[in-house]
């Protein structure tokens, strides 16, 4: 059997099949842990209970992370959590398996720490879209959503096997360039419905020296052109990334050579400049170079897209030995507990604190306008978060750039939008 | 089974995102913390601004049965899926699109709204066309140009969570069925 593309591989094992057909629905079950997230009762319990339901699929099975508000919210948190603890124990779930405030941190930064997402093998979380940058991992990651509470109960789900788009990435960036960059000019080129329904898959020498960071971000958007998920197909990076982190057994799969594909592009990144995203739309993206010298009131660096080490890393070498413009608010939110007990290792929590960021504990938090600190009115914002829509992070009256976190740092340093390179 | 349905097209080509055309999200954000509405009261809840951003009198013109046909960006964006409770609410039918967001498909079965993708069908359908819909054999025929179409037809497990009026309460009957315990 030839001909078959990484997808159709993936969801013929996990639907127990010989081979699948792209648009034939199929019943499928995962092997790897379901995440449950937000915080509190929220998606899957709270639906499940309304069912007369009483036990969950397999109590192993089930993984907890409080990651969409974090602390944001003391009296959501006070009362939901005490809800969640005593429905979790009900059910037999470990304790281990709840990442509570203390090991929080936004849901799938910490799967792919944990890799619970596996190269060649489904992948289901409740928490939302963004489930695909776990698709980085080489599997097949999507969200359950509204079906989440149902798949407690049964522990297994549908799947209309997905078209494949191939974007492959040739060339080096230029210095100062970076996978966020890269992502948004990509998304601005093939717009809102670029890959309707469709499983991104990412490929070329880009990719191919890209580290597990970048790939996390790369995927974390599909949504944005309309893909349900995307895909990196496991390579030495990944193999050495697994096994640093997990012990579980898998078997990567590999779209053949004579693969079929709903289309398939190539994009040149050497061309491409550090890139913006003004509101209200979330594709029509420019080089930053079209709004140097806006002045900016708050900036953001976090989040499932730049929340991850290497953003971490990238920021605190703008901002060594630099402080925040007195005008500016910037919030760095590290995605994990893990990545935060990082940046104390490295020195880089002392360089954010040096230089006047906000530092609130890991979370989405800032992303959504259930954050410590949302956006006034006429807060002009940089945010490397993942979406730019009016009243997103706060205010109606509030603007959202959406930029990488070496343009967040610059421009949170200048007071105003500016080129990261200056500052490289 | 409810595999055939009849109904009035409503065109809404371009991008129509959940969390805004279809239905502002804020109207859900308003609802979340109210546990003493029932799903019945939140669908019509929500109905009352489907599409209101695109046609502010959508809710008052449509009618049960109705059919929306949509282009290749109906359901763009999150899985907010209080979009698909909002269509529910104003008695629209189906969904027939050129290609929609996975999630939305699912979400919108999930709350017994069949979505479909059918290529060709925007081009050659205007409001107000009559439309019959087979979801077990994957063909849409449109009553007043007479021009058809086919599609990937619905498999028997969707259309026993349609039949059910969604998957929650299929979900209920079998746990009382102590298919699920």
């Amino acid at each position: 059997m030839s001909k078959k593309n990484v997808v159709q591989k993936i969801l013929a094992r996990a639907a127990g099949k010989e081979e699948v057909a792209t648009g034939e629905y199929v019943i499928v079950h995962s092997t790897r842990p379901v995440t449950l997230g937000g915080g509190g009762m929220g998606r899957g319990p709270s639906q499940m209970l309304q069912t007369g339901a009483k036990k969950v699929f397999d109590p192993k099975m089930i993984k907890a992370v409080m990651g969409h508000i974090g602390g944001g919210d003391p009296i959501f948190i006070g009362d939901q959590a005490r809800k969640f603890s005593e429905w979790a124990e009900k059910m037999g779930i470990p304790r281990e398996n709840i990442f509570d405030l203390g090991r929080q941190g936004v849901e799938h930064v910490v799967a792919g720490e944990e890799c619970w997402a596996l190269p060649g093998e489904l992948y289901l979380s409740v928490a939302n879209g963004h489930t695909s940058s776990l698709g980085a991992l080489g599997g097949f990651a999507v969200t359950l959503s509204y079906e989440s509470g149902a798949y407690l109960v049964k522990g297994y789900t549908w799947i209309q096997v997905p078209e494949v788009a191939r974007f492959t990435l040739s060339g080096k960036t230029k210095r100062g360039v970076f996978v966020r960059d890269v992502y948004e000019y990509a998304l601005g080129q093939i717009g809102p419905t670029g890959t309707p329904g469709q499983v991104i898959k990412w490929d070329g020498p880009y990719i191919d020296h890209l580290e597990m960071d970048g790939r996390f971000t790369i995927c974390a958007n599909a949504l944005f052109s309309s893909a349900w998920t995307a895909i990196v197909e496991a390579d030495q990076i990944t193999l050495d990334y697994v096994r640093a982190h997990s012990s579980d057994p898998f078997t990567p799969l590999y779209s053949d050579p004579d693969a079929e594909y709903a289309q398939q592009r190539v994009f040149d990144v050497s061309v491409i400049e550090p890139q913006i995203v003004p509101p209200p739309k979330r594709t029509q993206v420019y080089p930053v170079s079209v709004y140097e010298g806006k002045k900016i009131t708050r900036g953001h660096i976090g989040t499932c897209a730049n929340g991850r080490m290497e953003d971490m890393r990238v920021a605190a070498e703008i901002l060594k030995g630099r402080k925040v413009h007195p005008e500016v608010i910037l919030n760095i939110t590290p995605g994990s507990t893990f990545i935060f007990k990082q940046c104390i290792k490295e020195g880089i929590l002392e360089n954010f604190v040096e230089a006047g960021v906000f530092l609130p504990p890991p979370a989405c938090g800032q992303c959504f306008a259930g954050a410590n600190t949302p956006l006034g009115s006429g807060d002009i914002c940089l945010s490397s978060g993942t979406c730019n829509y009016p009243g997103r992070m706060g205010s109606y009256n509030s603007e959202i750039y959406l930029c990488s976190p070496a343009t967040v740092a610059a421009s949170a340093v200048a007071g105003y939008v500016t080129d990261p390179r200056h500052f490289l | 089974m409810i595999n055939i349905l009849r109904g009035s097209a409503w065109c809404f080509e371009g991008v129509m995102d959940v969390d805004w055309e279809i239905c502002p999200i804020e109207h859900m954000n308003a609802l979340h913390k109210d546990h003493t509405k029932t799903y019945e009261q939140i669908l019509a809840e929500l109905g009352r601004y489907c599409m209101t951003t695109v046609d502010p009198e959508f809710p008052q013109k449509a009618r049960p049965g109705d059919i929306i046909v949509g282009g290749e960006g109906f359901g763009y964006g999150h899985d907010h899926d209080h979009a698909c409770m909002s269509l529910r609410g104003t008695g629209i039918a189906a969904v027939l699109c050129e290609a929609t967001n996975s999630n939305f498909k699912r979400n919108s079965i999930h709350h017994g709204l069949p979505v479909v993708e059918v290529k060709g069908i925007m081009s050659c359908t205007n409001t107000g066309d009559e439309l019959e819909v087979d979801l077990a054999k994957g063909v849409v025929r449109n009553l007043t140009n007479g021009k058809n179409f086919t599609f990937v037809p619905y498999p028997d497990f969707i259309l026993e969570i349609l039949e059910a009026g969604g998957l929650y309460q299929q979900l209920t009957s079998q746990v009382k069925l102590g298919v699920y315990s």
